[in-house]
């Protein structure tokens, strides 16, 4: 088989300055053809049905939702980040129970 | 049975909290086990219990996001999180996912985004999953014909190849043990954001891969960093499903009970796991969310929900059973050394 040319270094270069030049006109447009705006999206009601509900944590958190989203958003992110640094610390206290080594680990691949 | 069903009022339904448990704890292994969000498996189990789908992916992503902080805690103890590289990468994965949002929106305007989504997704994971098998399949090899001490060079794989572009400014990753261009995770993360965005996957399917074979990260800093972004993007997705009012709160509380002692018992069982094995299993996982898929372009959507749902069981099953082994193990040889 007949061996490939070598080809001289700034050829290589002249090549790789060619891809990165395409690749940056490819973001660009992609970018610009992405621009357009959407179809604005049809707002939707929600309420959370309260009727039947004692009061107590169900109750309080469908009325904490049917009074504002944005209160809702706010609690949810803020109660699932304490509750995973609760159940967390609780969980690895469980484990170090079980009498095995939980410090810093060696990488076996 | 009846006493554990609950109402859910944002929903408006009633739902068993023992399913709620099982769902919680089978996706809390498999996320500490191979950092991933897990919302393949969620999404369709919720849903094939009768949960509307936004509902369930907002539910999904609000427990998704304490569950990752119970895991990124116990990775963190374990050295696996390498938070230099993983803020590095959210830069890019931010952008990544807004560009990937308006690229699918260009999609939908065109009426492709339902058909070349799903196909794109049954292409990249196959691909990925492939990637990942034929490369356990080559090392096994290797390490059987050079014995039990093989260790890989590592110096002409792609990774490798990619940190020694220097490019400024030249940053160490001190957990990853790894030095390279500062611009090769904003790159990788902005890459996966796109990929992600568009699939509609939370990204830790192609992001725990990227980390791997493109950034260089052993496997156990790459589950751990994985997570690490989870829970900064879990966190995100949560607040604006919730302010949508997409969030049945409820049921992430339950949820998150059964995942949070998931998390922890995945997470410690990547101690008593090669790298390699997590690879293999982890492979499998992407080949049975990407048959999934296949089913449900084949509108079997129960079967498709179905075979997830007792897959992850399965694969929960499995990393369990590890985990039990592993600390016999550690616990015998304890013993030994105190003779």
């Amino acid at each position: 088989m007949k061996p490939l040319p070598v080809l001289p270094l700034w050829r290589h270069r002249l090549r790789a300055a060619r891809a990165w030049l395409t690749t940056a006109a490819i973001v660009l447009l992609s970018v610009e053809a992405l621009a357009a705006p959407a179809k604005p999206a049809r707002k939707l009601v929600n309420v959370a049905d309260t009727r039947g509900l004692d009061p107590g944590i169900t109750r309080w958190i469908a009325d904490l939702y049917n009074s504002s989203y944005w209160l809702f958003g706010l609690f949810t992110v803020a109660l699932m980040a304490l509750m995973g640094l609760a159940l967390g610390f609780a969980c690895d206290r469980a484990m170090g129970l079980l009498g095995i080594h939980l410090g810093r680990m060696e990488h076996h691949e | 049975m009846d006493i554990f069903t609950i109402y859910l009022p944002i929903a408006g339904m009633h739902f068993n909290v023992l399913l709620l448990l099982l769902i919680g704890f089978t996706v809390g292994v498999c996320g500490g086990f191979f950092g991933i969000g897990g919302a393949w498996i969620v999404t369709p189990a919720l849903n094939i219990f009768g949960f509307p789908m936004p509902y369930a992916i907002g539910t999904d992503l609000a427990h998704m996001g304490g569950k990752s902080i119970v895991s990124t805690m116990r990775h963190g103890k374990f050295g696996n999180v390498d938070v230099r590289l993983g803020v590095s990468m959210i830069i890019g994965t931010t952008v990544g996912m807004e560009a990937g949002a308006r690229l699918v929106m260009a999609l939908e305007r065109a009426g492709l985004a339902e058909s070349v989504i799903r196909k794109a997704y049954i292409v990249f994971l196959g691909l990925i999953g492939s990637y990942v098998l034929y490369d356990y399949i080559s090392h096994t090899r290797r390490t059987k014909a050079a014995g039990a001490d093989y260790v890989p060079s590592g110096q002409d794989n792609l990774a490798a190849r990619l940190q020694r572009i220097n490019l400024p400014p030249m940053i160490h990753f001190k957990a990853s043990g790894i030095t390279c261009s500062l611009w090769l995770p904003v790159l990788v993360g902005l890459t996966t954001g796109v990929v992600a965005a568009v699939l509609g996957v939370g990204g830790g399917f192609i992001r725990m891969p990227a980390l791997i074979y493109l950034i260089g990260c052993p496997t156990a800093v790459a589950v751990g960093t994985d997570l690490f972004e989870v829970m900064i993007t879990g966190a995100y997705g949560s607040l604006t499903y919730a302010v949508k009012g997409r969030v049945e709160l409820i049921a992430a509380m339950w949820m998150l009970l059964g995942a949070a002692i998931g998390a922890q018992l995945g997470t410690v069982a990547v101690k008593y796991v090669r790298g390699y094995a997590i690879r293999l299993l982890f492979a499998t996982t992407i080949f049975i969310a990407c048959a999934s898929v296949v089913l449900k372009q084949l509108q079997l959507q129960t079967a498709s929900a179905a075979m997830i749902l007792t897959a992850g069981i399965v694969i929960s099953g499995v990393i369990i059973g590890w985990l039990f082994k592993g600390i016999v193990a550690e616990r015998a040889a304890q013993r030994d050394n105190g003779r």
